[in-house]
């Protein structure tokens, strides 16, 4: 299991590689850079003395390897528009993208997948329909519409904060008080994340479990005696655990990387906003910078997933074939 | 048969839950009216915090390297000039230089700087500073991106420094706004920043990430939180010099916050919510009819701020490069062309229908909104299919075939594309509504709705047919825009790359804005901008259509307002502005 991991690791490394070399290339090759912005306000001249001064006059090339060599010391370059390096503004927003994603997470799971098994096991009945109703709109509904739903609803009834991390009054909090400020911030941007994702699973996991319930060792599991429960949670909810899994990877990958849409919204200061904030403005050391980010959130998600996997499915790390 | 009374009885219930449930909703909210409504203009409440937004969060803290709305909004806050022009009156008013003289020839200010002010770490502000801004501003190593709105003719201002209170400042011609080009130099500490200036890293030494404690003001508050994508948090400034009639000090707030809020819609409902007394920008049309419930409950004031100054625009590329080989350029740079363009577009229905009623005609880039400047004289194009179809047929331009596009004599279709930017419900509207205006007489328009950074990528390479978008001036004094009026501006929007004129129309307009920048007398300068006004109007290098009325919401708690049409239309005086209860 070991070298399969090990194995693992090294894809994801050279996934985090490949993703920020093409994300830097592809921004340089883009049309414009960062001074674009600035051709009604300033000269000519002042624009080409101000790209040279950015480095971004140097051939395609020159600019690489020199990012290359940076990167090899962890050294993110940077960043054009902020004029900060790109590891703080990264790091500042990281953070907040993390906590918004294991709250979404979490609460997708507890929901997506209790929901999923019930739905499977029970084919017939006004509950499973609703369920699937349910999961069905969740899918549907795009996310931009989720979210302004939501925070009209908590503008509404005032039972949340419709946006933002903390209070104004946030600072001058204990760090108890801090915490709850935050959490009581999170219902909006958490639903808005999190139901989409708790629809996603519900589904998967409602027809892996209708399928794994109609293998022959489920049957052969009642015909010793077992009851439906006992066969449903001890044989066939483990085996239908291996595509869920599989969808956990991305799950985590694109909910770390930052959900532009959901934290532009809900003003919650994550990743997405900027990563597109750089894209926007050319700024193409922060785009590499969060390229590298999401991609290393994608590529640990997958390899967490692989690891849950490789115990739920001894088949995995054998490499028998399922 | 038993059936109809459960029928009747469920839809019954059904209709009492929802009635229920609608006035439930509806009544969500909602606080007893407070009564004593504040009125604009109003100062008599000390103390308090007010909420308000930004669009997108300051990359700098450095309004000399940075010049971008969050970061002008941080400075107007925060920092400090010798003179301002007030933004509601457009007059020249003492700020941080108490008094000034001008010597004969209009080319020497001597200012006398106010006396005790200090920086909001105590040190003494002085001419020293004074003359180590304009060292920054034009240091080629500082990153100064506003050194070009502090020249005359290319040329650069002289300043001295003969004591401490004592600044004189040479021009190098003489400047028909005056002292008003002053109101374009933010001051900074030299104490702070001179070490950054030396070592070439100025453009770090104020960024986004700089201890908080080196942000220091001189301005009605100071910066004492920073939470990266989410706020800014303002104290009033205890060193502030400005007091009220009373003798009060200034600012009255204890407490400004500026929420990031990226997205207007989000803007939107929180301004709905009371959670911001007031947004940044001014409020969408399509907007209004949201917000009016709200103003009927003494909930909002909706202030009508006047007619704003910087209009949607309609420009077709005249760079001759670009239509050397192809064969439309025969006819698309033509004056005729965009006169008849001009007869095409409805005026009225366009502003019926792009800005739901809130917006007036215009015939030029000077609306009425800029009453010092606006000339109401300027050659009018009324809507009218045959006048623009006569003009067209004047160039060739008939349909030669059985389809309803034009074509020329060498059988090329009448058809461009403009190029819009995404995210700008107005340009997108305005965009659709020319392509339908122009299609009963012809002329096909493609529109393309883009990113904003690529449309600019096409406007800097001159890459496009047309572009529909916004150009904000940062000034209404015709001489201090001389980048849009001048052939060889940077905002020269139909040829960027243009260094010297090429049309005729374009030598007579420079000509007459370089008198007009340098000529004294207001009404020889108004006299020749309208000369330059009739040239633009009849030669229509960019066309004008409806100028929105701006309108901005603002929570019934807010007073001591003193709008204004340009941006910040509201926090450009935030000294004075009150809010009802102290929270």
């Amino acid at each position: 299991m070991g070298r399969y991991l090990l194995r693992r690791l090294g894809f994801a490394l050279l996934l985090v590689f490949v993703v920020s070399s093409s994300a830097l290339l592809l921004t340089q090759l883009a049309p414009g850079d960062v001074t674009t912005e600035l051709a009604t306000t300033m000269s000519p001249e002042d624009r080409a003395r101000m790209r040279a001064e950015l480095g971004l006059d140097r051939p395609l090339a020159v600019q690489y390897f020199a990012w290359l060599g940076g990167l090899a010391r962890f050294d993110f370059g940077s960043s054009l528009l902020y004029s900060r390096p790109v590891s703080s503004l990264i790091g500042e927003r990281a953070l907040n993208t993390a906590v918004l994603a294991t709250a979404a997470l979490l609460l997708a799971t507890l929901i997506g997948l209790p929901l999923g098994v019930y739905s499977g096991s029970q084919p017939r009945g006004m509950g499973p329909a609703a369920v699937r109703v349910f999961s069905v709109i969740g899918l549907s509904v795009p996310p931009l519409v989720g979210s302004l739903a939501l925070v009209l609803i908590a503008a509404r009834t005032g039972w949340f904060p419709v946006g933002g991390m903390t209070s104004a009054t946030g600072v001058e909090l204990s760090w108890a008080g801090w915490i709850a400020d935050i959490a009581s911030h999170m219902p909006v941007p958490v639903l808005a994340l999190a139901l989409p994702l708790a629809a996603s699973l519900e589904r998967l996991q409602s027809q892996a479990i209708a399928a794994a319930r109609r293998e022959p060792f489920v049957a052969a599991s009642r015909a010793r005696g077992l009851s439906a429960a006992g066969a449903l949670v001890r044989h066939a909810w483990p085996v239908s655990l291996r595509p869920v899994l599989g969808l956990y990877g991305v799950m985590i990958g694109s909910l770390f990387s930052g959900s532009f849409v959901v934290e532009v919204v809900t003003s919650w200061p994550g990743l997405g906003r900027l990563m597109y904030d750089a894209l926007k403005a050319r700024d193409l050391y922060l785009v590499a910078g969060c390229a590298a980010s999401g991609a290393f959130f994608l590529a640990a998600g997958a390899w967490i997933a692989d690891i849950l996997l490789a115990i739920a499915d001894p088949r995995t790390r054998t490499g028998e074939a399922s | 048969v038993n059936r109809q009374p459960r029928l009747l009885l469920s839809v019954l219930l059904l209709a009492i839950v929802g009635y229920a449930g609608y006035h439930w909703w509806t009544g969500l909210r909602e606080t007893p009216d407070e009564g004593t409504r504040v009125v604009i203009g109003e100062v008599n409440t000390r103390g308090g915090t007010l909420t308000s937004t930004l669009r997108s969060e300051p990359r700098s803290f450095n309004r000399m390297t940075h010049p971008q709305a969050a970061t002008d909004i941080y400075a107007t806050l925060t920092q400090g000039k010798l003179v301002r022009v007030n933004r509601a009156t457009q007059e020249a008013e003492p700020s941080l230089a108490e008094r000034w003289t001008v010597s004969a020839d209009g080319t020497m200010y001597t200012l006398t700087l106010r006396e005790g002010v200090a920086w909001s770490d105590g040190v003494p502000f002085t001419s020293a500073d004074v003359v180590f801004s304009f060292e920054a501003v034009y240091h080629p190593k500082s990153g100064s991106q506003t050194g070009s709105a502090l020249l005359i003719n290319g040329a650069p201002l002289k300043v001295s420094a003969p004591d401490a209170r004592t600044v004189v400042v040479q021009y190098p011609a003489a400047f028909g706004p005056g002292v008003k080009l002053l109101d374009n130099l933010i001051l900074v500490p030299k104490h702070k920043l001179q070490a950054a200036l030396d070592a070439g890293t100025f453009v770090q030494a104020w960024a986004a990430g700089a201890p908080l404690a080196d942000l220091i003001a001189i301005g009605p508050f100071m910066l004492t939180a920073y939470e990266p994508g989410q706020r800014l948090v303002f104290a009033r400034n205890p060193r502030y010099w400005k007091k009220d009639n009373t003798g009060q000090p200034l600012p009255y707030l204890d407490r400004l916050i500026l929420e990031v809020v990226p997205d207007q819609n989000a803007e939107l409902v929180r301004l709905q919510s009371g959670q911001i007394d007031m947004a940044q920008q001014q409020v969408r049309a399509e907007d209004i009819a949201t917000l009016r419930p709200l103003v009927d409950q003494g909930k909002l004031q909706m202030l009508e701020v006047g007619v704003g100054t910087d209009p949607d625009v309609f420009f077709i590329n005249l760079k001759a490069s670009k239509w050397a080989k192809d064969p439309r350029g025969a006819w698309i740079t033509r004056k005729e062309f965009r006169q008849a363009i001009s007869h095409a577009v409805d005026r009225e229905a366009f502003a019926n229908t792009v800005f739901l009623g809130a917006g007036v005609p215009i015939w030029g880039p000077v609306t009425p909104g800029n009453a010092n400047w606006f000339s109401p004289n300027v050659p009018r194009y009324p809507f009218s299919i045959e006048r623009a179809r006569a003009l067209l047929t004047g160039l060739g331009l008939v349909n030669r075939d059985a389809d309803e596009w034009l074509e020329d004599e060498q059988g090329t279709e009448v058809r461009f594309s403009v190029l819009t930017y995404k995210g700008n419900t107005s340009l997108e509207r305005g965009a659709a509504v020319l392509r339908d205006d122009l299609r009963p007489l012809g002329i096909a328009l493609d529109v393309s709705v883009i990113e904003q950074g690529a449309l600019q990528t096409s406007m800097v390479k001159g890459d496009f047919d047309a572009i529909f978008f916004v150009y904000f001036a940062s000034a209404l004094d015709p001489a201090m825009s001389l980048d849009f009026w001048l052939s060889s501006g940077s905002a020269n929007i139909w040829d960027i790359t243009q260094s010297t004129p090429v049309f005729e129309w374009e030598r007579a307009i420079d000509a007459l804005m370089l008198k007009q920048a340098a000529a004294a007398d207001p009404a020889e300068r108004k006299r020749l901008f309208d000369q330059v006004q009739n040239i633009f109007a009849e030669n229509l290098p960019a066309l004008y259509f409806v100028a929105p009325r701006i309108y901005m919401g603002v929570n019934t708690r807010v007073g001591g307002l003193t709008p204004s049409v340009l941006r910040p239309q509201l926090l450009w005086s935030a000294d004075h502005i009150t809010v009802r209860a102290p929270q």
